[in-house]
Parts: structure tokens; C-alpha cells; sequence
């Protein structure tokens, strides 16, 4: 077995439990042990508050990164925002001794002090790398026959370990290839699916971003969405809700990475909360169930 | 002879203030900043009028940073330039007048509170509005004044709030709690906003780093001063 300090983040938790649901189904079946950080805060999220704050941001993932420490185990994370800002705030700490002495001051007036003794990684990551594809494909009862379009996600290329910013994606493409679905290549994968250019400016990131990407995805011909990212999920699934606003219409369902999982390990779609999609998830699953 | 009048003028500011004094410091040969609390600030020139007889007011600057108003009380002392800074939140954007002991400051406060919309309290004019301005000039339309915000720009202000607030930047409705629950989990995952002793030691970690006061957050309210 497996032994993981579990970093949640605040959307999965907060607005997507279905994807809390079905990775602690999954782990069930891998046999991951995944160790709640009690007291664990947002990570914090990379868009905002690495802009407005960077010394403010690395002390909070610092005193997230001291909760695993305690606990002698690497962390975990789901979503590629959290892997982003955790993973890289480590490397600046573990390497930085100005910022880390800076961070520690404040952590000590707290009975913390932030040692560099952990790694983070992306749930990608351990599943592939402690668990393997082998593994996976061994328990994979219920294939689920369907095409569908990869979204990695931007924070997925981050890479801390080699030089290679593919390393990750290559691993969810032959995680999910296991599930039995049709990877369809529509060409814009790398693109940003827009979320964060919410920030800046709605009608840029719909229209720019997601529709475009979209307009590919259902060119190719692909089913759903796959994606590692729950930010991207909230974009693919409500950004299409709002591209009706400016007159565009999609309906493409958009789908977790460890829903797909679940599903495919024969976990039943009833106990893995899809209601709370905002894109046609269930209606895709009941027809594959048929 | 100057840098001991320097440490005379700085160490009678330490002696008569005390922890009313924020922050003093010689900036460059014969220019020393003193940082106080605007409750002090009357007592503070009272006291140095009477020390330093031959102290010369030089003027008053205003500086709007969108959250506070700062004034700048700039005195010479036998060539030595003191600046006397008092912080004022802009919720009440008033300007206490020391005209009565300073009568040189008359003129500068009033330019001050007409192009700043800042309330001249105490003043020894009756109307002191009108001296740059007309009186009727709109209250809301002030030359110098800035909007009443912080760094933070619109759409990141919910986020900042709330991760400064709560630890988590997402709110969790009772009917994610009603869903989580049937299915299995915790009602809520172990946030810092769950357990008083953590969101203590949270806010603890997140005041020593600045950013409440960067970003303009009243930690009595638990909320941006601004919308």
C-alpha cells in the first residue's frame, strides 16, 4: 500500500464532490492510503494570489507543506492548480534559503518551521509511477467505449522533476487509454481552456478560449472531455452554460480523469454524484449503460 | 552639532509618545521621518512647539494611497527637516486642524480638504470650504481624490477576501454538505474555517506576512474595507 498526505484543495471539496467521491473510490481499488490534512487551507490559488502577493502565497503553502511534513508523508494532490503552487513553492523554499528563513520566521511564532523534508506530486504521478498501468488495466472491468478529447490542463506541464513538460500529459493519455475509450486528437490540446483569462475578461476567454477549443473537440468527433483539472472542469462545463448568453451553443460533456477511472473499475455511476455536472455527463453514462 | 540635535530631537520623540509612536527614523543627514498614531498627533506638535521655541512650520502634504490619507507635517528645526506622518483611514476622512497652534497651517489644511474632500475638524474658520474650490463644488467629484480601494483588482477581490477570511477560497453551500454526507464523506473537509484554534493560527500566519494591510482587509469585520 501506498501512503499519501491528501491536499484536497477547496473546488473539489467545495463545488465538485463527485470528483472527491470517485478518487477515494479509485484509491480503494489501487490500495492508496490518502491521510487528511486536518487543518489545511486553499493552496493558495496560483492565479490571484501569487500576483498580488508572492511572499503572502509561498507562506501558505508553506504552512500547508509543514501539515504533511508532520506527518512524514509526500503529498498528493488533484487538482493542477494545487500541484502547481505546492510543488513549486517547495522547490523556491528547498532552494531559496532567504525565502525560506523569511517564511520560517513567521511560521515559528506558530511552533512550525518548514524543512524541505516532503515531495508533492499530482495524482497522475503516483498513479502511474507506485501504482502503474498495469496495475490499472488489471482492473479495469467495465471499458468504457466512447472517444474522447484530452484537456491537460496548463498547470500539468509544469515540470519540476526533468525537462520534459510532457512527462505528465503522456502519463494521463496512457492512464486513460487503459479505461478502453478512443483518444481523439483534435489539435488545440495545449491550448488554455480560458478559466483564468475569466479574470480579465469574460467574453476573451469564452469565446477565445473555450469555444474554439471546443468547435475542435466536436470536429474530431469525440464524445466528452477528459480532464485532471477541476478548474477546467468548471470552465468546460459552466463556460458552456454561459457561451449561450453570447449566442453559442455546445453541449459536450466534460469528464474527470478519476471519474473515468471509477467507471471503468466498475464502480456504478449512481454512487459517483455525476448530477453535479453542469454538462451532459449523465445522460452519456446512462447511454453507454444503455 | 546636527547629529546630536538629530538623536535629541529623535529620542524626545520616543520619550513623549511612547507606544504611541509608530516608527522614527533618520533618513539622510538632517532629515528624520516620524511615523505616530492620529490621536497624538495635536500633543505631539504642542510638545515640540514648546521644546524647540525657534521650530518653523514648513507646510502639510497630503498623499490619498486609496485606502488611507496620509498627512505629511513637515517641520525645521534649526535646519533639520521633521516629518511627522499620521495614517488616516479613509472611512472617516477627516483632517484635524492644528491651525490653533500652528496658525501657518490655516491655508494649507483648507487647500487640502477642498481638492481631498477630507472634513477639516476643529478649524478656526467657521467655513473653511471654498478656498480652491467654489462651496458648492460636488462632493464626489474631488480633484485629488483616488477611488476608495486597495492593490486588488475587481475580479480578484472575492478570492483574496476569502482566502485571507476563511482559508478556502470556495464557499460550500448545505446542500454540497447534504450531498457529501449521503455519499460517504465529511460534511466538510477539515478547513482552517472549521476549528477556531486553526483559523486562529491561519490568521496568525497571515497577518505577520502584511498582506492584510497591503490589500486593505479589516480583521474585525473579516472583509475588505472596499467592495
Amino acid at each position: 500500500m501506498v501512503k499519501y498526505a491528501f491536499f484536497l484543495g477547496c473546488q473539489i471539496p467545495m463545488r465538485l464532490p463527485n470528483i472527491e467521491v470517485a478518487t477515494r473510490k479509485v484509491f480503494e481499488k489501487l490500495n492508496v492510503e490518502a491521510v487528511d490534512l486536518l487543518g489545511y487551507s486553499c493552496c493558495p490559488e496560483p492565479v490571484v494570489s501569487r500576483l498580488v502577493d508572492e511572499e503572502t502565497a509561498l507562506v501558505i503553502s508553506a504552512r500547508n507543506l509543514t501539515l504533511a511534513e508532520e506527518m512524514g508523508l509526500d503529498m498528493i494532490t488533484l487538482c493542477n492548480g494545487c500541484y502547481e503552487t505546492l510543488a513549486e513553492a517547495n522547490e523556491v523554499l528547498k532552494h531559496d534559503a532567504e525565502k525560506r528563513s523569511k517564511v520560517n520566521e513567521i511560521l515559528r511564532k506558530y511552533d512550525r518551521e518548514y524543512e524541505g523534508k516532503i515531495d508533492v506530486k499530482h495524482v497522475i504521478e503516483v498513479l502511474y509511477e507506485d501504482i502503474g498501468l498495469k496495475k490499472i488495466k488489471s482492473l479495469v472491468v467495465k471499458p468504457q467505449k466512447m472517444r474522447v478529447a484530452l484537456h491537460y490542463g496548463c498547470h500539468l506541464y509544469r515540470e519540476y522533476k526533468s525537462a520534459d513538460i510532457m512527462r505528465k500529459p503522456r502519463m494521463m493519455r496512457e492512464m486513460v487509454e487503459q479505461t478502453g475509450v478512443q483518444v481523439v486528437d483534435y489539435g488545440l490540446e495545449r491550448m488554455c481552456c480560458g478559466y483564468p483569462s475569466m479574470q480579465a475578461s469574460e467574453e476573451f476567454s469564452l469565446k477565445e478560449r473555450l469555444a474554439r477549443k471546443l468547435s475542435k473537440v466536436v470536429s474530431a468527433g469525440a464524445d466528452a472531455v477528459v480532464t485532471a483539472c477541476p478548474a477546467c472542469m468548471i470552465q468546460f462545463e459552466l463556460g458552456q452554460v454561459m457561451l449561450r448568453a453570447h449566442g453559442v451553443q455546445f453541449n459536450v460533456p466534460c469528464i474527470n480523469l478519476m471519474e473515468l477511472l471509477a467507471l471503468s473499475f466498475g464502480v456504478p455511476s449512481k454512487e459517483l454524484l455525476l448530477e453535479f455536472h453542469r454538462s451532459p455527463v449523465l445522460q452519456l453514462i446512462r447511454r453507454l449503460e444503455g | 552639532m546636527v547629529v546630536q540635535l538629530e538623536s535629541e530631537i529623535i529620542n524626545y520623540l520616543r520619550e513623549i509618545l511612547g507606544d504611541d509612536l509608530i516608527k522614527v527614523y533618520r533618513q539622510r543627514e538632517r532629515r528624520i521621518f516620524a511615523i505616530i498614531k492620529p490621536a497624538v498627533l495635536r500633543r505631539t506638535i504642542e510638545a515640540l512647539k514648546s521644546k524647540y521655541s525657534d521650530m518653523r512650520f514648513m507646510t502639510l502634504s497630503a498623499v490619498d494611497n486609496g485606502l488611507d490619507m496620509e498627512y505629511l507635517y513637515h517641520f525645521n528645526i534649526n535646519g533639520i527637516v521633521l516629518t511627522i506622518r499620521v495614517l488616516r483611514p479613509k472611512e472617516e476622512p477627516i483632517l484635524e486642524s492644528i491651525a490653533d497652534i500652528i496658525p501657518a497651517a490655516n491655508f494649507i489644511e483648507r487647500e487640502i480638504s477642498d481638492l481631498f474632500g477630507v472634513k477639516l475638524v476643529n478649524h478656526p474658520e467657521l467655513d473653511p470650504s471654498g478656498l480652491i474650490l467654489t462651496k458648492d463644488w460636488p462632493e464626489d467629484q474631488r480633484p485629488l481624490r483616488r477611488p476608495f480601494e486597495g492593490v486588488l483588482p475587481l475580479k480578484a477581490r472575492p478570492v483574496a477576501e476569502a482566502l485571507i477570511a476563511s482559508g478556502c477560497v470556495a464557499p460550500i453551500s448545505t446542500f454540497v454538505q447534504k450531498k457529501r454526507e449521503e455519499s460517504g464523506l465529511q460534511k466538510s473537509p477539515p478547513f482552517p474555517f472549521t476549528n477556531e484554534k486553526i483559523l486562529g493560527e491561519y490568521h496568525g500566519i497571515i497577518k505577520a506576512s502584511g498582506i492584510g494591510d497591503r490589500v486593505g482587509f479589516d480583521w474585525e469585520k473579516r472583509r475588505l474595507r472596499y467592495k
